[in-house]
């Protein structure tokens, strides 16, 4: 099960809401192939679909795509989720969700990030002129 | 999915000010103020982890006990904002939640029972439209996302057969277990102990000289020569009452039975 070497695993999807489940369903097979618990896998699952969410809530309307790529090796998943959303794009209108949160003076788009460092072990964000990139890694188990 | 009441009405200053007066007086009714004033935050959070198979109110319920915990922690003089403070804490009660239940144990049986429904449900819908159903057909049938549908159908039947030495419930603190090692067997020891209760009861009603034969004979290990002469009498007399106090112990353990 635990592979010697690095595969990888390549996903480009649009940066859209009905394709995030899409990402999440192939995290799944993917984190699978790592020695993860159930909880483990359905943890990093879970913090794909924030890192997809967040792409997907600053693209609005557009032809924006999300790249998944992500790398298994008996140490550690990777997992890179790159947008091509340029960095200050804001959302044309907040979710309801969204909404609902700041009136209780909490920032989402922050909340999903925290949310990811508790899931995963190693978070990196980085925002470029031309889009943002999710680093989340797991660590496999000893 | 969120409750749009309570939190609406308070700005983040508000909060603070509530925050203070909380951590001075500790008044239960700031603290339940707080926790309803909060209770969205806990539903957005419980709502990530939904599809784990577990119901949300329940979630929200584990999840309101982190919140508690974190209000009555939260020192609002260190410039955290309580939303970052408490997310860990309630996202630490769900999880811990979901280990608890051994949940990892269930994952599979959930599965392949949404996948027994979803392929019910194919051939159903399959009967009815003379034709395959797509996907949202069967998701819609069943009442589940297509994402779940999908899992279900695609990894389902893949969860019917483990490995004996597939590892399970490994936490970073404890070697993993293979599944070979959470299958019982009959404990020897444990079976005799059942058994010996009962000889206890029935040696309690031989007479004392014949129980003290037993008790040395085969608890003791002495020989027939050995008992006699502790107990002052022929190596014959001896043999003879083993002989029937066995008898009587076996009709009246046959009895018990």
């Amino acid at each position: 099960m635990i592979t010697s070497t690095h595969d990888t695993v390549e996903l480009v999807i649009p940066c859209r809401p009905e394709f995030v489940g899409v990402a999440r369903l192939a995290v799944l097979g993917i984190a699978s192939r790592m020695p993860f618990s159930y909880d483990e896998v359905e943890d990093v699952r879970l913090a794909v679909g924030e890192a997809c969410t967040h792409a997907v809530e600053r693209a609005g309307d557009t032809s924006a795509t999300i790249r998944i790529t992500s790398s298994i090796s008996g140490k550690a998943l990777v997992i890179e989720v790159a947008d091509d959303v340029p960095s200050g794009t804001t959302p044309a209108a907040a979710t309801e969700e969204a909404q609902l949160l700041s009136e209780a003076g909490v920032d989402q788009q922050g909340l999903g990030a925290l949310l990811m460092e508790i899931l995963v072990d190693e978070v990196s964000i980085s925002s470029h002129a031309t889009g943002t990139t999710v680093r989340l890694t797991k660590f496999a188990p000893e | 999915m969120l409750q749009k009441k309570a939190s609406s009405d308070w700005t983040q200053d508000d909060t603070e000010t509530l925050f203070g007066r909380f951590a001075r007086t500790k008044d239960p009714a700031l603290r339940a103020r707080l926790v309803v004033m909060h209770q969205n935050l806990v539903r957005y959070l419980a709502g990530k982890f939904v599809n784990r198979g577990e119901p949300l109110e329940d979630l929200v319920q584990v999840g309101t006990i982190g919140l508690i915990n974190a209000i009555d922690r939260f020192d609002s003089e260190r410039g955290t904002k309580f939303s970052t403070y408490a997310t860990p804490t309630i996202v630490g009660e769900i999880r811990r939640y979901f280990r608890d239940k051994a949940w990892s144990l269930k994952v599979p049986r959930r599965l392949q029972e949404l996948n027994q429904t979803a392929s019910r449900a194919q051939e159903d819908l399959s009967s009815k439209l003379g034709r395959p159903p797509t996907i949202q057909e069967v998701a819609q049938r069943i009442g589940a996302t297509e994402e779940e549908t999908l899992e279900a159908i695609e990894l389902g039947n893949a969860y019917d057969t483990v490995s004996l030495d597939s590892k399970m419930m490994h936490e970073s603190d404890s070697a993993p277990l293979s599944l070979a090692e959470f299958v019982g067997s009959n404990d020897e020891s444990l079976e005799a102990l059942e058994e010996y209760g009962d000889l206890d009861q029935a040696l309690e009603k031989l007479e004392p000289r014949e129980r003290a034969i037993i008790v040395h004979r085969f608890f003791k290990d002495m020989s027939q020569a050995e008992v006699a002469k502790q107990l002052n009498i022929s190596q014959m007399h001896v043999s003879r009452l083993q002989n029937r106090a066995l008898v009587q112990l076996k009709t009246m353990l046959k009895d018990q039975e």
